[in-house]
């Protein structure tokens, strides 16, 4: 009784199973053949990036400083009081960083961080004209003072005085208008300007600071 | 004579080395769309947001870091940092390769209902060194959701998950003592009496 049940449902099973593939398999009497064309699309890029390509270049043309207290600038190296050091130069126009957008039309924003000493001592902080999220430069007339430094990008659209701070901000070597805005392969040469603090508390000659750029999502 | 003749093969190498040495960059990205969750959270609840695209875009290979900082303009509170959860980050992606990173929301219990905005912001590990200064790059997109005012729905039972796991072990244990003793077979135990176990191995005098 148990076995011919068992056998009444498999072949229940196998004829459903025909039944069906016979449904999908078999094509229509008199139906062509299928054709099909390839198709292929490209589309804008849905992917905000960003890339940086120095060519070789490093801190110097350095001027600044006190001979009376033996720390005037020398060409590569950072003098003390405020001195003053380039990566490029603003006259004549050398901007060695090319800013790139390789991604959809962003806002380009830059930023910057603390400097760090070789020993782990204490940082010098960036400052700027003290509004935009940046800290003051407590030195005398707006220069950075004890362990500040300030940082400025310039190119041939000009300078950017306020200084960078911590926080991204709008690139405005970007866009004339002094908006950031880069459509997708826009590029941008810059140079980089340093200031030294009045007096640095560590005394550290190797100093690390890093610059950074970012594209973010523009609401204009 | 051979010198003579690598010497400008030599320096003609050289020079063609060199611009690709100049060309070196860092680059990173993510995706252009911003990371939103689909329905409204809750306070109390953790939700899985939509993976992170991100893809190195330089030359350099790279790991990348992922923070969440409010950096475009939006309507909404701020996403506190502390709010997102990033794991599974990729050790190193080389160049042209590509990620998706895994985020959760943690809403606390005490969130305040609202829209919520801020920017997932991907950094690039790699850094090029133009004189002392390190030039790093970022991509930022951004990152929206609701939190929707009451407390996280809880199912109307719940227990610990060791429980779960203690009681179905129990479970298991007694279908099988029961299937064994409706088997038939017995599992007898004896001991062996110990003059017979020390007898083998000994030697009568």
């Amino acid at each position: 009784m148990r076995r011919s049940a068992v056998w009444i449902v498999l072949a229940v099973v196998v004829g459903i199973a025909v039944v069906s593939c016979g449904i999908s398999g078999a094509a229509p009497q008199g139906a062509g053949h299928a054709a099909s064309v390839s198709l292929s699309l490209t589309t804008v890029p849905t992917i905000r990036s960003v890339t940086v390509s120095p060519a070789k270049a490093a801190f110097g043309t350095c001027s600044g400083g006190l001979a009376s207290r033996n720390t005037l600038s020398t060409a590569g190296k950072l003098g003390f009081p405020n001195g003053r050091c380039f990566v490029g130069l603003a006259s004549p126009g050398i901007y060695p960083i090319t800013i790139t957008n390789t991604g959809i039309a962003s806002d380009i924003y830059v930023n910057g961080t603390s400097a760090n000493p070789a020993d782990n001592g204490d940082q010098w902080v960036l400052c700027g004209q003290g509004h935009d999220g940046t800290v003051a430069c407590t030195g005398r007339d707006g220069r950075p003072g004890t362990d500040q430094y300030r940082v400025e990008t310039f190119s041939p659209a000009g300078e950017r005085a306020a200084g960078l701070g911590t926080t991204p901000r709008c690139d405005n070597e970007f866009d004339a208008a002094h908006g950031c805005w880069a459509v997708e392969g826009a590029s941008q040469s810059e140079g980089i300007e340093l200031v030294g603090p009045s007096v640095s508390s560590d005394t550290s000659t190797k100093w690390t600071m890093t610059i950074t750029w970012t594209p973010v999502p523009s609401q204009g | 004579m051979h010198l003579r003749l690598w010497l400008p093969v030599a320096s003609g190498l050289l020079m063609l080395a060199a611009p690709v040495a100049a060309d070196a960059s860092v680059g990173v990205g993510v995706q252009a769309g911003p990371v939103r969750l689909a329905g409204a959270a809750h306070p109390g609840g953790t939700y899985a947001l939509p993976p992170v695209y991100v893809v190195n875009t330089g030359t350099q290979p790279e790991s990348v870091a992922i923070r969440v900082e409010r950096i475009s303009r939006g309507t909404g509170r701020t996403v506190p940092p502390s709010w997102i959860r990033v794991s599974a980050l990729p050790s190193q992606l080389g160049h042209g390769q590509s990620a998706r990173v895994p985020l959760d929301l943690v809403v606390p219990a005490a969130a305040r209902p609202g829209q919520y905005f801020s920017d997932v912001v991907v950094t690039g590990s790699a850094s090029l060194t133009a004189g002392g200064a390190n030039l790093g790059v970022a991509a930022a997109t951004d990152l929206e959701f609701r939190v929707a005012s009451g407390a996280v729905a809880q199912p109307w039972f719940s227990m610990p998950t060791w429980v779960l796991v203690a009681a179905a072990a129990i479970v298991v244990l007694v279908v099988a003592a029961v299937l064994v003793s409706r088997s038939g077979i017995r599992i007898r135990i004896e001991r062996e009496p110990v003059g017979v176990a020390g007898g083998g191995g000994g030697y009568e005098a």
